[in-house]
């Protein structure tokens, strides 16, 4: 509000005298910040001071309706011998490895066929963004009935090449599975659009220089095409580290059975209950708000831990 | 007028300033409750009957404007955030019956009805849905709308092809206790091969419990899952597994719908208000189902209240407003409407709860349902009884469906039922 009686007079900050001229920074350019004001006032009110409240909840007791009771560091010492806490982040990490690692092949390889097709460039580009953009609660009930054990399509498939069925929904491996595939369908398409956008601007006298050296078309790939997209494959991996550690849809869809039962348990032996999976169960179905404050920061230990090192991997490169 | 770059930028300017003024402004007058003639509801899709709902605006119009609003998503989250933050506070909340034990411990956050005079209505209610509105100090928060009695619903000409009985008296009076129904279903599986009466251990566990009078955790804040009712509900459960009657099925899923259909899970445990759900996901089974009593005795599944906010500034009038929408008639309305079977014991009388249902092959259902309503036991339930009871039903879940062994399963859930009841300060 003080910034306000200003508004009139912006025109003082034009007159200025050489003399009034070695203004501080903010002051020389307020004006500029008011601007982009909108921005941070936003992030502040719903970014920032979230943030801060949830750390200051994270030390304290609260059944989210009645008084907060301080608990000092007891919730953060919970958090540690907390072997659910712990496999949520096993969990989270065997379901990221299972999309991501699948994900970045398929990605590369439609990448590479978007590249050299030569008709309906745009119509493929499209379709293959569009799992991106489809709501993630209906390509989970899609992706339910595609991994049902009689009558899903994956048992399907399964069955006519001769193997048996698996209940994918009901065995902890199958879980993450499915989880996997779902989340590797929904974001093959969008890395694939931004490899397609590295592939463009590799060179292309660098391929004919190859071809008159007598490289074949892998050859060209692994020696050329691959190290030049490094940095778009590294932008990949980081975003999708990102994404893939918050999974939390996908899984309190895909495992949701009826209305008496807990949506955030994850299906048998927990095994698709991801970290901010946990985090839900511990917030809103125990009504634990001080735990789940504290387990949202674990969280956010995890993704820093996991955002350094992709940084390394990215500073080295630079170095190299 | 020419727009320049400056003058631009200062209406961008005044206009992001007046903008970030007006909020705050209005940011310290934020009311508590409602404003004006308002007289906010909030409860959820299906929570009432719209009619009812209806006539309530138009009944009360001369004094308040009831604005009833229906709150999507997660309502329970919804509705403790706006009671935090202190603001546009509803007068008038649905509470769900399964969060009724998180609102208990805040009493203070309601209007005690007691004050208003509840009690004098106490008689027209059932006495243990009542009780489930009492807060630790004796103050009653809620009042009562529908309650959710557990029965047994079956398709007739399968249990018929199976040699067991199938007319709903008859299925009442032998399927009456668990080992009976075990038995039975052992009948339906040898009879009719690859047919379960059990999709799930989950129910067999979960119905025991609500038909009990204690659940995990006491009034003294008491650990008391380890006990022998729960012990008891356990091994029915594995025994259940074991004696091979449950499907390997998971609710919900395409195979489940399927397997329903064509008749290879006959057989449904659960609340009167999963009748709407069948009508809706099998409308090809129209007249194969029937209703009888759950095996075990009667327990309850769900079933909600109204309340009236400390943020309510007449609380005289929401509770004139409340009592009329939750009238025994009213609450007749709900049923036929919204499936919302009645608190009432006076609503099993009238005449249109008691049409036959073409569903379940014109049955008058209610000869279920009522007496199912009314003899249900008192257990009380504590605010830690959720995170308390997820390690054991975690653990069943595994023996059922992964065929973890059950006294390994048991000492898990124990342990970690232990670490848990230390960490809310449960004594073990």
């Amino acid at each position: 509000m003080t910034t306000l009686p200003a508004v009139e007079k912006p025109p003082t900050v034009l007159q200025d005298t050489p003399a009034a001229r070695p203004k501080t920074g903010f002051r020389r350019y307020w004006h500029l910040y008011a601007a982009i004001s909108p921005f941070y006032l936003l992030f502040l009110a719903f970014g920032l001071i979230p943030v801060g409240f949830s750390l200051y909840l994270s030390f304290h007791r609260w059944d989210g309706l009645g008084s907060m009771e301080w608990a000092g560091l007891a919730q953060y010492q919970y958090l540690l011998t907390d072997s659910d806490f712990w496999q949520s982040i096993g969990n989270t990490i065997i379901i990221w490895a299972l999309a991501t690692f699948p994900m970045i092949f398929l990605a590369m390889v439609t990448a590479v066929m978007l590249n050299s097709a030569v008709r309906f460039k745009n119509v493929y580009r499209f379709a293959y963004f569009l799992p991106n953009v489809t709501s993630i609660v209906a390509i989970a009930i899609i992706f339910g009935s595609v991994f049902s054990t009689n009558f899903g399509l994956m048992n399907a498939l399964l069955q006519a090449v001769g193997l048996d069925q698996v209940a994918w929904l009901n065995t902890p491996w199958g879980i993450k599975v499915a989880i996997a595939t779902l989340m590797t369908w929904q974001w093959t398409g969008y890395n694939a659009i931004i490899f397609l956008a590295g592939l463009q601007t590799i060179p292309s006298d660098l391929y004919e220089a190859a071809r008159i050296d007598g490289a074949g078309p892998v050859q060209t790939f692994f020696r050329i095409t691959l190290p030049l997209m490094r940095p778009v494959l590294l932008f990949v991996l980081v975003v999708s580290t990102v994404t893939g550690l918050q999974s939390f849809a996908e899984p309190q869809v895909l495992l949701q059975t009826t209305a008496n039962e807990s949506t955030f348990s994850g299906g048998p032996d927990h095994a698709g209950r991801t970290m901010v999976l946990y985090f839900f169960q511990q917030t809103f179905d125990n009504n634990d708000f001080g735990y789940g404050a504290a387990v949202a920061w674990g969280i956010f230990l995890v993704v820093v831990l996991f955002s350094i090192i992709n940084w390394r991997l990215v500073q080295r490169r630079g170095e190299a | 007028m020419r727009l320049s770059r400056r003058g631009l930028l200062r209406a961008g300017l005044a206009g992001t300033a007046a903008t970030a003024l007006g909020g705050l402004t209005s940011g310290c007058a934020v009311p508590t409750g409602s404003t004006g003639r308002n007289m906010v509801l909030w409860y959820w899709s299906g929570g009432l009957s719209d009619t009812v709902v209806k006539e309530a605006k138009a009944r009360y119009d001369n004094v308040v404007s009831l604005k009833a609003q229906q709150i999507g998503g997660y309502y329970r989250s919804k509705l403790i955030t706006t009671m935090a933050g202190r603001a546009h506070i509803p007068d008038i909340a649905g509470l769900k019956g399964e969060d009724m034990a998180s609102y208990l411990p805040n009493a203070g956050q309601f209007v005690d009805l007691r004050t208003l005079g509840a009690d004098k209505l106490k008689s027209q209610y059932l006495d243990w849905k009542w009780q489930q509105a009492v807060a630790p100090d004796g103050s009653l928060i809620g009042f009562p709308i529908d309650v959710g009695p557990v029965v047994h619903y079956y398709q007739q000409a399968v249990f018929e092809k199976a040699g067991l009985p199938y007319e709903p008296d008859d299925v009442s009076k032998e399927l009456d206790t668990w080992e009976k129904f075990f038995a039975a279903g052992e009948q339906l599986k040898r009879r009719i091969p690859g047919t379960y009466i059990l999709t799930d251990v989950g129910s067999v566990f979960e119905m025991s419990i609500g038909q009990g009078t204690t659940r995990f955790v006491d009034r003294d804040r008491h650990f008391i899952g380890d006990g022998e009712h729960v012990r008891a509900c356990w091994d029915r459960a594995v025994e259940a597994k074991r004696r091979g009657i449950v499907s390997d099925i998971v609710t919900g899923t395409p195979d489940s719908i399927s397997a329903t259909e064509k008749g290879q899970l006959p057989s449904q445990l659960n609340a009167s208000w999963a009748a709407g759900d069948l009508k809706l996901q099998y409308p090809k089974t129209e007249g194969k189902w029937r209703v009888a009593n759950c095996p075990g005795g009667p327990s309850n599944v769900g079933g909600s209240f109204l309340s009236i906010t400390k943020a309510c500034r007449e609380p005289e009038r929401a509770f004139e407003i409340i009592t009329w929408m939750l009238n025994a008639d009213n609450q007749a309305q709900g049923f036929v409407e919204a499936g919302l079977f009645p608190s009432t014991p006076a609503s099993y009388e009238m005449k249109k709860l008691r049409e036959p249902d073409p569903f379940f092959g014109d049955q008058i259902t209610m000869d279920v349902f009522g007496p199912a309503a009314e003899k249900i036991p008192v257990a009380f339930n504590s605010p830690y009884d959720i995170a308390l009871g997820q390690p054991i039903r975690d653990e069943i879940k595994n023996v059922g469906v992964l065929g973890k062994d059950p006294e390994k399963a048991w000492s898990d859930a124990m342990s970690k039922c232990r670490r848990i009841a230390e960490h809310l300060g449960v004594s073990y």
